[in-house]
């Protein structure tokens, strides 16, 4: 996929990262499959039917079983490769983050977007998210500044224009006025 | 009515200025509108409907044909210079056509897929107008468990297609089955993992979690580097060639990968529910599998865009052989056809091409005709679209960003979906960060209600579980399902000894 691309046109940014890697992988796997058996039990509560041999359970139970145990195999696939991978030339998590510190900036202002918009309507929240994004991004000052007011003006209200009443799709319109 | 009365008949009708101008606003509606992501053509049909209430029955049936036709190439376009893919069945696309745009032939990427969408549509016409009886026979004979273990294939197809790990690839093909479950479930209409949270009452809707992977993760992935966005790098740098036929030489030097992703295409497009997402990722793995450089798949060739492309074009063919001969989609866009032509009064069944062959035959020539315009529109417009290219990511970003919330909103215009859209954006950013794939992920939260309803289905009908292993068809897909992991297994061990070596 696209991240191989990524991987080829980026290698040096890239730190050795595989026994962070490793780490974050048993981690994450230790986590799902716990939650993924507590999900198993609970659906053992949903009603079974009278018309049919499998209830609204069985189907859950059926791939959340089946989980479990990728899960697992993954953690013993992790924990073998964090024996053979060295830790010294790890980079630490912090700096994980630091590194693409643009990337979570960006999501956070989509979050930050998603919860104006019922209140300010998705025009204006889409202008502000627009301006806003392109700041963080880069456009901090003199002409690069002026574009990216025009681009939120112009894409905030077009699209807002082309979407509502041209393909008629009904956006939050606020709920302040 | 005599055959050649109806063809007449629906030449006449197909070839009046209104129809033309109208398919034509159809053809650029469709490419444009799937060039957004998260905008699909499924979306793009639906909102064509209304209008085509006042028009003919041709001439309806017709525009939105065109709307779908266009979409399979316009999906092509975000795909090649985003590395998103524009709709679902662009996914493969990406896999070749981005890395070869990155590698700076834009150009190239575009007029490849441009040319083995049209020379699929055209197949997939072809086999529609000669073959529809015979194959429309073998698709309706697939019962639940053929269905079920048809679903369990292709997640396994994909599972083992994409990463480095067969374990991961599995594991991201049963999450995604089990979003899927998240709400109500398809039978009974219990809610299923919900908590009580309002949010997660309606469960994920799987264009939301397409969008979130595939565009909200993508774009975060795409702003990570802060020296990049500074010097106001676009996504995609290079020649912008422009050389539409010696590409067009160069696809047709591949005729043996262009007609078997096309014929794939046909054949998949022809199992209901089976669609173009499915037909993109198969053909692509066939030409893989087939070819003799397998490995420089994913690195930007030919092969791989001509072959996800000229798949997902011609399933446009194939769904509409079981609509036209059974009244049975074989896609939700189908679907869509098909309501259209019943508001129109017309009875869609086996009877349809008895009833209403003027009809029929112009849905064929529509199918031709709409691939033309198609051809013609993206050759002339793609100087345009390669624009996109030159505009800095700090603009791009944050606007295909509003236009994913925009997608989402279309959906059921909830803004509680948005909220879904950036936590399923931030956990694939993350996935994709930890060297999961994705797009097993998103194949099973569209597939996990087919599987699940077809699952329960087979054994309502008859409670003997054993039938998916004696049914020969059932059989035969299980054990590919199998073959295609014990392939993908073999080939990962022999690489992983060979690296060692």
């Amino acid at each position: 996929m696209s991240k191989d691309a990524e991987m080829v046109s980026r290698p040096a940014r890239e730190t050795s990262s595989e026994h962070g890697k490793a780490v974050a992988n048993v981690i994450f796997n230790a986590v799902l499959a716990a939650l993924f058996v507590g999900l198993f039990v609970q659906a053992g509560d949903l009603p079974s039917s009278m018309w049919e041999p499998l209830g609204a359970g069985s189907f859950p139970r059926l791939i959340l079983g089946a989980l479990v145990i990728f899960n697992l195999a993954i953690v013993v696939q992790s924990m073998a490769a964090l024996r053979v991978t060295d830790r010294s030339a790890s980079a630490g998590a912090r700096q994980w983050f630091l590194q693409r510190r643009l990337a979570f900036a960006t999501l956070a202002a989509f979050a930050v977007y998603a919860l104006l918009m019922p209140w300010i309507g998705f025009a204006l929240a889409s202008l502000l998210f627009l301006l806003a994004v392109q700041f963080i991004l880069g456009a901090r000052r003199g002409r690069r500044l002026l574009i990216a007011a025009l681009v939120a003006v112009i894409f905030g209200l077009g699209l807002y224009m082309l979407f509502s009443h041209v393909f008629l799709i009904s956006l939050p319109a606020g709920r302040l006025w | 009515m005599l055959m050649t009365d109806a063809l007449l008949s629906s030449v006449e009708q197909l070839f009046s200025l209104a129809t033309l101008v109208s398919m034509m606003i159809g053809v650029m509606a469709g490419v444009v509108a799937a060039a957004i992501p998260g905008f699909t053509i499924t979306m793009a049909i639906v909102l064509t409907l209304p209008v085509t209430f006042t028009m003919s029955p041709l001439q309806g049936v017709a525009t939105m044909l065109a709307v779908y036709v266009g979409g399979g190439s316009g999906g092509l376009i975000s795909a090649a210079l985003l590395g998103i893919p524009g709709t679902p069945s662009a996914v493969a696309t990406t896999f070749d056509a981005y890395p070869m745009a990155r590698k700076g032939e834009p150009g190239r990427a575009l007029a490849l897929g441009i040319w083995a969408s049209f020379f699929g549509a055209l197949v997939s016409a072809v086999v529609l107008i000669v073959a529809a009886p015979p194959l429309a026979m073998i698709a309706v004979k697939l019962g639940p468990w053929e269905y079920f273990s048809l679903i369990l294939f292709a997640v396994t197809v994909v599972a083992s297609l994409v990463g480095k790990s067969v374990l991961k690839g599995l594991m991201m093909s049963l999450l995604g089955l089990f979003i899927a479950t998240v709400g109500q479930d398809p039978m009974m209409g219990v809610p299923r993992f919900t908590f009580g949270i309002d949010v997660l009452a309606a469960g994920f809707p799987f264009l939301v979690v397409l969008i979130g992977i595939f565009a909200v993760s993508q774009l975060a992935s795409e702003v990570e580097n802060p020296s990049e966005l500074q010097q106001g790098k676009a996504l995609v740098s290079g020649s912008m060639q422009f050389r539409p036929f010696a590409v067009m030489r160069e696809v047709l030097s591949r005729p043996v990968n262009l007609l078997r992703s096309s014929l794939l295409g046909v054949v998949i497009g022809a199992v209901p529910g089976a669609g173009g997402s499915i037909a993109n990722l198969i053909a692509y793995d066939q030409a893989k599998r087939a070819s003799k450089t397998p490995e420089r798949f994913g690195t930007g060739i030919a092969d791989g865009v001509v072959a996800s492309e000229s798949g997902n074009s011609a399933t446009a063919g194939g769904g509409l052989i079981p609509m036209i001969a059974l009244g049975i989609p074989g896609s939700a866009v189908d679907a869509v056809l098909m309501a259209a032509l019943m508001v129109q009064g017309v009875s869609v069944g086996p009877r349809l091409i008895m009833d209403n062959a003027d009809l029929v035959y112009g849905m064929f020539l529509a199918m031709f005709l709409a691939a033309g315009m198609v051809l013609v529109f993206c050759l002339i417009s793609m100087r345009w679209f390669l624009r996109i290219t030159e505009i800095p990511k700090s603009i791009i970003v944050p606007v295909v960003l509003v236009c994913c919330a925009v997608g989402a909103l279309a959906l059921n215009n909830r803004v509680t979906d948005l909220y879904l859209l950036i936590g399923v954006g931030l956990v694939g950013y993350l996935l994709a960060k930890l060297d999961y794939p994705l797009a097993p992920l998103v194949l099973g939260v569209i597939l996990g209600p087919i599987a699940e309803t077809n699952l329960r289905r087979a054994l309502m009908a008859d409670e003997d579980w054993t039938l998916f292993f004696t049914r020969p068809i059932s059989a035969g897909l299980l054990v590919l399902a199998v073959l295609s992991v014990a392939f993908t297994v073999r080939r990962l061990l022999q690489q992983r000894a060979a690296a060692r070596a």
